[in-house]
Formats: C-alpha cells, structure tokens, sequence
C-alpha cells in the first residue's frame, strides 16, 4: 500500500470521530481542525514504532486527549485572568443571597432521567461554548474527561482554590444559560 | 450558631466539594445544615447533578470538511 493510500485512509477512517470528539472540548471549529491535524501527524510520524498493543482507534484517542490537554495548558499560560473577571453576571446579593435574576427557577423535569433530544445537547454545547475560557477546560476536564482536580491543577498550573472558584462559576453559568435557553424556550 | 450559618454563595461552592469527595466534616455538617433550610441551594445541586451527568453524552455529530479531509491527508504525505 503507498503511503498516500494509507494517510487517506487513515484520515477518512478516523478523521470524523477525532474532530467530534474535539469540538466538545474546545470552542471553535478551527482550532478543533488544527488539534485533529496535529493528532494525525504526530501518529503518522510514530506510526512505525506504534506497537498493536492496543487498538489503532484508542491510540490516536490517546494522543488527541493530549493534544487537547497541552492545548487547555498553553492557554492557562498565556491567559492570567481567572473567574473574577467575570462580570456578566454576579448571581448572589451583598448578603450572598441568590439574586431574583439569577436564583434557579422550577425545571419542571425528572433529574434522574437523561433527556436524549437532539436540542438539548445542542443548548448544552452552546453554553459549554459561552463559558469563560480557564471554566471551559476545567469543566471538560473534570466532567468528561474525569481528570483528577490535581491533575487538572497540574495541567493549568493553578491553585486548588482557583480551581474550586472555576468549578463553581462554571455551574452557575451553565445552569443559568441552560434555563435561559432550553427551559424558558 | 452563627458558625454554622452560610450562605448561598458559600453553600453553591460547597456542593461541588462535597460531590468531587473533597469537603471537610464541618463544612459538610453545615452545607446539610443550610440544604435543610434553603430551597433554592437544594434545587441548584439537583439542577447541577443533572448537567454533569449529561455532559458526557454526545449526541451532535459533526464532520471533518472533505476540504480539511484533503489538507490533512496531504500535510502527512509531505512529511513523510
């Protein structure tokens, strides 16, 4: 088999799976593009030392997971603003009492049952979109990833406290933008 | 007594810790304290609860552009 004929493939087998898994985790498509290219070549350039220990598929998840991670790692670097710049909305009062504005109204579902529309995941992503960049990474992190908050501490060289404040806006803001968008629809 | 109250602010925080297994005995003592009290807060970590457990499914598909399909497949040709 040439070696076109292989990248071809390659791209065309695992090309779609790698790029969905990487716009759930970052916020633009561009940038999902350049993690899934950066994925491939770094395979393609190991590809003779890669031993079939495990599957090629959960190989190149593998390095994708990482390049996404040094992705969340660079940013935290360049990025030294955190939570508290966050002014778009403050949710609790002087007394730090729930605002009207912002305190959680009825859903009005069962939260023991996942919902499986096409348009909740939608609003879903949006609003993981819509969070501030350092909540984003710690969100994706933690919840779909299942990183340890030392690790994640680690990978963005922050503080345990900065990440429990991160945790904790990313909720508010989520929550909030899921009532805006998906309850109140 | 008054150690034992928090707020809302402090009690939304705290349920993070407390579902990550990461809250001390007292500061779970008075998170259960304040959920026993505040409706709002209670209704904040069933509504939470919900989303991370959500978070994890992925139900859009999306597709890598035939163009970015081509471009890749050629970036590793020429390193080749």
């Amino acid at each position: 088999m040439s070696p076109s004929v292989q990248a071809t493939d390659w791209v065309n087998k695992y090309g779609d799976i790698l790029y969905n898994y990487t716009l759930k985790r970052v916020s633009d498509k561009g940038l999902a593009e350049d993690l899934v290219q950066d994925t491939f070549l770094s395979a393609w350039k190991s590809r003779d030392t890669y031993k079939s220990e495990a599957s090629e598929k959960t190989w190149l998840f593998a390095i994708c997971k990482n390049k996404i991670i040094d992705h969340y790692r660079k940013k935290s670097t360049s990025n030294v603003q955190y939570a508290e710049v966050d002014t778009s909305s403050n949710f609790f009062d002087e007394a730090e009492h729930w605002t009207r504005e912002d305190q959680p109204n009825e859903w009005g579902i069962n939260y023991h049952q996942p919902v499986e529309t096409k348009e909740f995941y939608g609003i879903l992503d949006f609003c993981k979109k819509k969070l501030q960049e350092m909540q984003q990474s710690v969100f994706v992190m933690k919840y779909m990833d299942d990183l340890s908050a030392e690790e994640i501490c680690k990978v963005l060289n922050i503080s345990s406290s900065n990440y429990w404040v991160l945790i904790h806006r990313a909720k508010l803001q989520l929550r909030k933008c899921l009532e805006l968008n998906w309850i109140n629809s | 007594m008054s150690l034992l109250n928090i707020s809302c602010k402090k009690a939304t925080y705290l349920i993070s810790k407390k579902e990550q297994g990461k809250i001390s005995l007292f500061d779970r003592l008075t998170l259960w304290l304040h959920l026993g009290i505040c409706s709002l807060c209670k209704r904040f970590e069933k509504q939470t609860g919900f989303i991370i457990k959500q978070a994890k499914h992925t139900h859009t598909e999306e597709k890598l552009s035939e163009e970015a399909k081509e471009r890749i497949s050629k970036v590793l040709d020429s390193s080749y």
